[in-house]
């Protein structure tokens, strides 16, 4: 085939027309030494991101049968995608096309005209050697399977199998416990706004068994997970049998909670089986078992002490819903007995939604009282804390209810190895971006949610569930194929040695080991073309899709000459 | 009617996620904000916290995609008028402002804006810059297309029928007079409403100085202090004068009581503003006087730790109402109630005041149009609030972001990923 390269200089309006000589610019492209035995169509525009330009340089590449595109003009974030869409409308393969900043790089930064004209022909020859050496690349489609997996019965599980599963997604959950429900089994009531949690868990289990596109795996634990988004290969095993199901899924969303710390390691607490120190989370159960809240030898108690923060420092976070859960065991015994005094000892307040200072002001006027403390020490139901004025302060009370930090659940660590997903340092599961992708997790496909994420409540635990059904519902749809990055990397097998250091820089997994053959492999749906795996590879054997060697020399022996 | 069509109200970070994801379902969206420009609360932001993402970096590729996506129709300059029918067949009226700019032909020169001779106090930069009557609310706004302001701009507004200085800046004739503001009426299955916020009027608190001492700044105000592309292109130095503070005091918690909640972000960027402080003026004294703090996300707690050891001196103050602050001899006077019950005073160069967060002051007119029920605070309210519902007293209403109550970016984008769930469910259906 004959070479035809198109050399397209956008003006920018003044932009760019004010600070070069675009005359100068095209005719020194067409005389370049270089390029005197191809065929150039060099041409200039006022603004070829506007409507006008784009069908301009639709209609050029279509007339002059152009083999190979170069666009001078702004950024590549502001229209690489813009130019890259025109080329798709015509027969031009769009990684035969290059864009050039003569912007932000010549135009906006380099004050002497004829300079910035010479560095802008410059950088143009720079993008034509380039894209000489650019091969056409093909996106392909792939199949896609829109079912989930969902790790974790409890809640924020359940909403997410609940809210995905329809008629053409099914959804697979699974428990390591024997029932559905999770921590929420041991709760009365919600907090703030109160209403009975147990009604609520109970029609949420009784939704999620009746549902005919749910299927439930209680005693299950997940076992192996290999593929990609959209093509999950997935074994779980039965901890009571040991026997292991295969299934497949596109998706899946790990639910799979938190523990409480136990107080007892902390160095500043310090009781006995007998002494009346219990966590929130127990005494609720009580409550909800008892309907009252009392002192182990059955007894109501005159005087109740519920401590904040327990732990805080150590886990290295605040929990967020301790604050919250607290004003509702304080209410619940109130209830019980008005004339019991119950005392929070509390560092801060933590209140982070609109309805938390109405129900602390409630608690308040139940008549809780509240002392705030620096450091404490807890030795059996006596409690000495320093103030905020670092007078020491001593505390007795009939018992003493502590609210200890939400850690991450027991396997959350070695669940992330198998899924290969990212862990915060808290050892939580770490968001995709802490900020704009908040439910999914490092590797496509997996999602987060619940207090396996971070410290939250039932309320935040069932919004993320239906966060990440949105993300599910916009990404895995039922029919659709998936289209994979194909700017990936690829092992030239002639050249690999087999020596695997590629596997280890690899952070999304996508290379495996050929036994057979010897030699690395790339899967390339899952590869995102990061080029870690070409920089290792000391034998050179790995390139990157549109970043080869011989396509960055060629446009860098140009642009730094 | 076209069954693919969804609305979005309000182009800031959680209605930009939601039409984007939408779009990506193979809906069409509607994407309707009132101002000129889009991104929101969080652009006026110079880096957010806990990681310090600067903000353009966040929030400037997601604007891109929206502009640049076919499914997505940004109306900018637009409210929403009437809603009618129901989930799944809804009537939309949309009222949109003419902006008088060709927005095809505009390429965001700048050249009109220097010649025009109106100069109005600049409101989207906490009223520290100015602007002209043609205008953008800021360098970088997107879409890069400025507005005339029918009120202020000489002809339009008729004091001066013969000025054409800014049609005769303009090199793409791109200047349109003659637009008309226009009302379109839309069909769309479901809506999301995320509308923003306001912010609590600290002027109100009479005892702490706002709008009567000039180097008091609200949060929002000092953001844009703060920031390179505001009015003072970043150098912190106070109102009208070259002067740098040498002592900075941030109250946390302003208008807290008043407004009956914790607006759940205020701590964090409370510390952000102590860390700016500290990054561009190293020996400056800073104070953050705090009543709680509120660090409501894992990673958070570091990042309050981090302000302890390095930058701020952190003061308890035990009842707010307390607080007085007045100014004597160029310098201002923090006087507030400290944990023993007695007073402490500050002299500092200026005070920050964090104040909560509010519903947009516009938003009963909004929830009427769209007849869905607000909260006794005046947020949109979702029910039942403890089951995390993201869906309004109408069905096929959806609503995200801090139009439900304060919360950060993060839980913004939650929500937004959560009612675009709602929404599709509606059409699944």
């Amino acid at each position: 085939m004959s070479e035809k390269i198109g050399i397209y200089v956008c003006e920018c309006g003044p932009n760019i027309a004010d600070k070069v000589h675009i005359d100068k610019i095209m005719e020194d492209v067409s005389k370049l030494p270089d390029f005197q035995d191809k065929e150039l169509v060099v041409r200039n525009h006022k603004l070829l991101c506007s409507v006008d330009g784009k069908k301009f340089l639709e209609d050029e590449i279509n007339e002059h049968k152009l083999s190979h595109l170069v666009v001078a003009a702004c950024s590549p974030r502001d229209h690489d995608s813009t130019f890259i869409g025109v080329c798709k409308k015509t027969e031009l393969n769009p990684y035969l096309y290059k864009i050039v900043n003569i912007r932000e790089q010549c135009a906006w930064v380099i004050p002497d005209k004829d300079k910035a004209t010479e560095k802008a022909v410059q950088y143009i020859h720079a993008g034509m050697n380039r894209v000489l050496y650019q091969d056409p690349l093909f996106e392909k489609e792939l199949d896609s399977n829109p079912d989930v997996l969902v790790i974790g019965g409890g809640m924020a599980g359940m909403e997410a199998a609940l809210d995905l599963a329809g008629k053409d997604r099914k959804v697979f959950l699974i428990e390591k416990e024997e029932n559905l429900g999770g921590k929420s089994a041991h709760l009365t009531q919600l907090m703030s706004r109160q209403g009975s949690n147990l009604n609520i868990l109970h029609q949420r289990i009784s939704d999620v068994q009746k549902n005919k596109n749910i299927k439930i795996f209680t005693n299950t634990v997940l076992d192996k997970i290999v593929g990609f988004m959209g093509n999950f290969e997935i074994d779980l095993r039965n901890t009571k049998d040991e026997s292991i199901i295969e299934l497949l899924a596109g998706a899946v969303v790990v639910a799979t909670g938190y523990e409480l710390l136990d107080s007892q390691k902390l160095e500043n607490i310090s009781f006995t089986e007998k002494d009346n120190v219990i966590t929130a989370l127990e005494a609720e159960k009580m409550f909800s078992e008892n309907k009252k809240i009392g002192s182990k030898d059955g007894k109501e108690p005159k005087s109740v002490t519920l401590v904040h923060c327990i732990g805080r420092e150590d886990a290295g976070f605040c929990s967020k819903i301790c604050c919250n859960y607290m004003f509702k065991i304080s209410n619940l015994i109130k209830s019980q007995s008005p004339k019991i005094e119950v005392t929070h000892l509390i560092k801060h307040l933590s209140l982070p939604t609109k309805h938390s200072q109405e129900y602390y002001d409630n608690v308040i006027k139940n008549g809780a009282k509240f002392e705030r403390y620096k450091t404490l020490k807890l030795n059996g139901t006596n409690l000495e804390y320093s103030d905020l004025n670092n007078e020491k302060q001593s505390l007795d009370s009939d018992l003493v209810i502590l609210a200890p930090a939400m850690m991450p659940a027991k396997g959350t660590a070695e669940l992330g190895k198998l899924l290969n997903i990212d862990l915060h340092e808290t050892g939580f599961f770490q968001e995709a971006h802490t900020k704009k992708d908040p439910v999914s997790a490092s590797t496509d496909g997996i999602f987060i949610i619940g207090s396996a994420r971070t410290p939250g409540s039932i309320f935040d635990a069932i919004q993320q569930a239906k966060a990440a059904t949105g993300k599910i519902f916009s990404q895995l749809i039922p029919g659709e194929k998936i289209i994979p990055e194909v700017m990936v990397s690829e092992v030239l097998d002639a050249y690999c040695t087999g020596c695997q250091t590629c596997l280890n820089v690899c952070v999304y997994d996508a290379i495996y080991f050929d036994e057979d053959r010897g030699i690395s492999v790339v899967n390339e749906a899952v590869c995102r073309g990061c080029g870690n795996c070409v920089g290792s590879c000391p034998s050179g054997s790995i390139r990157t899709r549109h970043f080869t060697n011989p396509q960055i020399y060629q446009e860098v022996k140009e642009a730094i000459r | 009617m076209d069954k693919e069509n969804v609305l979005v109200i309000g182009a800031g970070v959680a209605g930009m996620e939601a039409s984007l994801m939408l779009s990506k379902a193979g809906k069409k969206v509607y994407l309707v904000e009132k101002q000129l420009l889009i991104g929101g609360n969080t652009i006026k932001n110079e880096e957010t916290f806990p990681n310090m993402d600067c903000s353009t970096c966040l929030v400037a590729p997601i604007q891109q995609d929206i502009l640049q996506d076919p499914n997505v129709e940004v109306l900018t300059l637009s409210e929403v008028d009437k809603v009618s029918g129901e989930q799944g067949n809804f009537k939309v009226t949309i009222k949109k402002k003419a902006r008088y700019i060709n927005m095809e032909a505009c390429l965001g020169c700048e050249m009109c804006y220097p010649v025009c001779p109106v100069e109005l106090s600049n409101e989207w930069e906490g009223n520290l810059g100015i602007k002209h009557a043609v205008y953008v609310s800021t360098s970088g706004s997107l879409p890069n297309v400025p507005r005339i302001d029918p009120e202020h701009c000489l002809k339009l507004n008729g004091k001066d029928k013969n000025c054409n200085k800014c049609v005769e800046a303009c090199m793409f004739a791109a200047i349109d007079f003659s637009e008309k503001d226009e009302t379109l009426d839309i069909d769309v299955t479901g809506i999301i409403v995320a509308a923003g916020f306001g912010t609590f009027d600290a002027g109100k608190l009479e005892n702490l100085g706002h709008g009567k001492f000039s180097a008091v700044y609200s949060s929002l105000e000092f953001e844009r202090l703060f920031a390179k592309n505001g009015p003072t292109e970043g150098a912190l130095t106070l109102r009208n004068s070259d002067k740098k503070p040498e002592s900075v005091a941030i109250v946390h918690c302003v208008g807290r009581e008043e407004v009956g909640y914790c607006s759940s972000v205020c701590c964090m960027s409370s510390f952000k503003h102590a860390h700016f402080i500290k990054h561009k003026l190293p020996d400056c004294k800073i104070y953050n006087i705090y009543t709680d703090v509120c660090l409501p996300d894992k990673s958070y707690q570091k990042y309050y730790e981090n302000t302890k050891a390095n930058n701020s001196q952190l003061l308890f103050q035990s009842d707010p109402k307390a607080m007085k602050i007045t100014e004597k001899g160029g310098k201002l006077e923090v006087s507030y109630k400290n944990g023993k019950d007695t007073n402490d005073t500050l002299k500092v160069d200026m005070v920050i005041l964090a104040n909560s967060f509010q519903p947009p002051s516009d938003l009963e007119k909004l929830t009427k149009s769209l007849d869905i029920k607000r909260d006794s605070f005046g947020f949109i309210e979702a029910e039942p609030f403890n089951l995390g519902s993201v869906e309004t007293s109408r069905p096929g209403i959806f609503v995200a972001g801090c139009v439900e109550g304060p919360k950060d970016v993060q839980s913004s984008f939650i929500q937004a990923e959560a009612a675009v769930a709602g929404v599709l469910t509606i059409n699944v259906e």
